[in-house]
């Protein structure tokens, strides 16, 4: 008799690994932690005995999480944006404005207080979300209806957000660096929210007609057109999501620590672009963009403890380690296919 | 009975072009009907008006008797009209099963999921229920041309079409893949659908057609059913005058050696031999032919001989000299004009207007280049010279190539190589995607070439093309030639044969191989026009 195991599990895991290069993927990320494990373990004096213990850290384990949120959500947005057959490099922006707006909003609404009995951090982290997902729609529009550069609209979301939110916590709280709040969502929210839109994520795009017409969208708009299917709808529905996973991904950051840290390159410091990094070494698939965007998150809360270590390398070159990573991937990877009508405007014949 | 589809007194009119002028079409039902006419005809935008694409200035579209009002495609594939367009509208990295029911899924789960073993059962069940041998999970990409129109056919069928309306459906596929689909159109009309499609090959419309209806400049010229008319009838009623279906070479004795190829070989983008071993010699004053089903290594073979290949063993030897390895640039100085397969791809920059098109290749040299400035009223007038030798529409140097149907574009790239002087033509489909009106033209001018003492290797998928043409006919196969033939003498079952990769075992079609026996042939084949 056949084991009924067999034909359970196997056709789920293939369907979500999906393919070799997001299988090796995984597999050599979980090898390397596993040889740091065991050589951690065997030599607890050395340098790997030190990046052994940071590695599997609870604190590390948290703020793991919290880094990985932005990156992973954010990426998932892309992916859906892409997909449709619009770039989205605005994710940057997207996250920073969600940063700003919950913190704002969460402030406004004043912790302890609720607003139809939700309590106000979550009302915070809903306001978070519209604000991506309003400046998403406006990119959409100047994207789809007004067949801008995508690429020039994108800069131009994060350029906008990069302004006006520092620019609105001077406004409001007088400086660009909003006071903490002195409440915060836990990792574990950020940690569930991550994974369960992951797998939101891979049912939507392989599993509804949803996702199907994405990605006609972002193929052969004309096949979708033709059968009677707008695809300017589609593509507005894949931007829109971008916005909205965004959104998620920036109030989560926010509001895992209670406040929004606006100087420099804002709290969410190029987050935005290492999503679409992530979602790209993850081929456009949830699973690998998750376990890419954790695999960068996990070099930067290392890279933080490590300079904690206090060796005799200087802190900005422990600092570009997860940067260094991120271009041997992208150097190593080189595989992904781009969507063929990706950044193309579609107009109907009729 | 009504006609299944019945187009009455249909009048289309755009800013300034009448397109269709009280155009009536009649189509029984289950019966195929071919539109024949050249390129910009009015073929196309009665077939949008029947599809829903254009609304009609005047007249009435009844299908089955009853009168219709489409305002969009969707309206016509409710009513049952499914258009299959000539550039297929699927989606490469998806499969059949996902093209086939796309915008039209069954869902399970209150719509939150794809049914995918219903969809795969009814694009299965269709596809039983005609003979069209498609996996529904198989990747478009990775099905050959002739099975991607196929899931295009089922498409239509998939959303319950009973007129089927093809866009040229031969224009991609392979003489085999053509049988195929003449095939399919068979199993379609048994079970009752309707068939129109579009053409402008006569052949094509005779051997697949019940009836064929004729444009001309908008204007249905006629009905005919396809046993009463000759090529020639037609041919005549498309261009409004009488054509010369075959166009007649004189005989010619071939001068110096122009090109040698010796034991070429060469890989193709994936490192794959594609050329196995070919050798030829092609003299002045002599068209030498190269016929075969598309993707038997012809591509590499010419991509080879005009420098943009490197071959991987063999010899190249033009006008006494070796040539392999030398660039681009060497070639066309030397005077090598070469008329790609893919014009748009190759031989034109399509945002360029043609009279920076004109001088492509020819940028480096005088008159249009001196001390490192272009001369542009050198070059405007040039592209004006071949727009107007070789009767390029609209005749505008301004105009950008992309705003050229194909068929201008192709004459275009004739015109600017054959201006080049050239010593050695490389053609390769050089008809292709024009009408038999400006064919014949190309034709004329390949053929004056040979007259004036210049040598023509002439690549074609078109068999009667390259037959009628040639001075010798090869035939490739593999990337080998499985013979070389005296296209005067050669009947069409020995070029199937020949083509499919087998070879004649008799003498003396092998001893044409030889190099010697080109000064025979040419006599051979003059004799034979004399006869014919």
């Amino acid at each position: 008799m056949r084991n009924p195991l067999a034909d359970l599990t196997i056709p789920v895991l293939d369907d979500l690994i999906e393919s070799d290069y997001v299988r090796s993927l995984i597999v050599g990320t979980v090898g390397v932690l596993g040889v740091l494990l065991v050589f951690g373990a065997l030599f607890p004096e050395t340098v790997v005995g030190d990046l052994s213990g940071i590695v599997f850290s609870t604190s590390t384990a948290a703020s793991t999480s919290r880094l990985a949120a932005p990156i992973v959500l954010a990426g998932l947005g892309g992916i859906f944006a892409e997909k449709s057959g619009v770039i989205n490099i605005g994710l940057e922006g997207l996250l920073i404005i969600s940063a700003f707006v919950s913190v704002y909003v969460a402030s406004v609404v004043g912790i302890g207080n609720t607003v139809l009995g939700v309590p106000a951090i979550w009302v915070g982290f809903l306001g978070g979300i519209a604000a991506s997902t309003a400046l998403a729609g406006v990119f959409g529009v100047v994207c789809i209806e007004f067949k801008a550069d995508q690429i020039i609209a994108g800069l131009a979301v994060w350029l906008i957000a990069l302004g006006l939110a520092p620019f609105m916590s001077t406004v409001f709280f007088g400086g660009v660096n909003t006071p903490n709040l002195g409440a915060r969502i836990g990792w574990r929210y950020s940690a569930t929210m991550v994974v369960v839109a992951t797998v939101a994520s891979w049912w939507a795009l392989n599993r509804t007609a949803f996702g199907k017409h994405l990605r006609a969208a972002g193929e052969n708009p004309k096949a979708l057109d033709t059968v009677g299917i707008s695809v300017s709808k589609v593509r507005h529905a894949g931007v829109l999501l971008s916005g909205v996973l965004s959104g998620i991904g920036g109030s989560a950051l926010a509001l895992s620590i209670g406040q929004f840290i606006g100087s420099g390159e804002t709290m969410v410091q190029g987050k935005g672009f290492i999503a679409i990094v992530a979602y790209l070494f993850g081929n456009y698939n949830p699973v690998g963009t998750l376990g890419a965007g954790v695999l960068f998150a996990g070099l930067d809360a290392t890279q933080i403890r490590l300079q904690q270590l206090g060796y005799a390398v200087p802190d900005t070159l422990v600092q570009t380690i997860p940067y260094v990573v991120v271009i041997v991937v992208l150097a190593l990877v080189g595989r992904t296919r781009l969507p063929e009508a990706a950044g193309e405007h579609y107009e109907t014949e009729d | 009975m009504n006609p299944a589809v019945h187009m009455d007194g249909i009048t289309k009119r755009f800013p300034g072009v009448v397109a269709n002028d009280d155009v009536d079409l009649a189509v029984e039902r289950g019966s195929v009907h071919a539109l024949l006419g050249e390129n910009g005809a009015g073929k196309t935008t009665l077939m949008n008006v029947l599809y829903g694409l254009y609304e009609p200035t005047e007249g009435t579209v009844f299908l089955d008797g009853e009168p219709q009002s489409f305002d969009s495609p969707r309206d016509a594939i409710d009513a049952g009209v499914g258009m299959i367009h000539q550039h297929f509208m699927l989606v490469d990295p998806m499969t059949v099963w996902e093209n086939v029911v796309l915008g039209n899924e069954p869902k399970t789960w209150g719509g939150l999921r794809v049914d995918e073993d219903a969809a795969r059962e009814a694009v299965a069940d269709l596809s039983e229920r005609y003979g069209f041998d498609v996996d529904p999970d198989a990747r478009i990409e990775d099905v050959s041309v002739g099975v991607q129109q196929r899931v295009e056919i089922l498409k239509a069928l998939y959303r319950g079409a009973d007129v089927l309306i093809l866009d040229e459906p031969t224009a991609v596929l392979t003489p085999q893949e053509v049988e195929d689909l003449y095939g399919v159109f068979e199993e379609l009309t048994d079970q009752g659908k309707t068939i129109i499609f579009i053409s402008h090959k006569l052949s094509e419309a005779l051997s697949a057609a019940d009836e064929i209806t004729v444009l001309r400049d908008g204007v249905n010229v006629g009905t005919v059913a396809s046993g009463d008319v000759t090529r020639e009838d037609l041919a005549q009623m498309m261009v409004g005058r009488e054509v010369l279906m075959d166009p007649a070479t004189t005989p010619q004795e071939p001068g110096e050696r122009v090109l040698e190829v010796t034991d070429l070989r060469a890989d193709d983008d994936r490192g794959v031999e594609a050329v196995s071993g070919i050798s030829f010699e092609l003299r002045a004053g002599e068209v030498f032919g190269v016929a075969g089903v598309d993707g038997n290594g012809q591509s590499q073979l010419v991509e080879s001989i005009t420098g943009m290949r490197d071959p991987t063993e063999g010899s190249i030897t033009y006008l006494g000299e070796p040539m392999a390895g030398e660039s681009r640039r060497e070639h066309i100085d030397r005077g090598m004009a070469f008329i790609p397969e893919d014009r748009q791809e190759r031989g034109l920059v399509m945002s360029y207007d043609l009279t920076e098109n004109g001088i492509l290749g020819s940028q480096h040299d005088p008159p249009f280049a001196e001390n490192g400035r272009l001369d542009w009223r050198a070059s405007r007038d040039h592209a004006e010279s071949v727009i107007e030798q070789y009767d390029v529409r609209p005749p505008n140097a301004d105009a950008e190539a992309e705003d050229l149907s194909g068929g201008n574009q192709q004459k275009f790239i004739v015109g600017r190589e054959f201006e080049r002087d050239p010593e050695l033509v490389v053609a390769m489909h050089p008809t292709r995607g024009v009408d038999i009106g400006s064919t014949e033209f190309l034709h004329d001018r390949l053929l004056e070439l040979r007259a004036e003492g210049k040598a023509v290797l002439l690549i074609s998928s078109k068999l009667d093309e390259v037959q009628g043409l040639s001075d010798r006919l090869a035939v490739i196969h593999e990337g080998e030639f499985t013979g070389v033939v005296d296209p005067g003498t050669v009947t069409e079952e020995e070029i199937g044969l020949l083509m499919a990769g087998e070879r004649l075992d008799d003498d003396s079609v092998e001893g044409a191989a030889l190099h010697d026996a080109a000064t025979d042939l040419a006599g051979d084949s003059g004799d034979e026009e004399v006869d014919a």
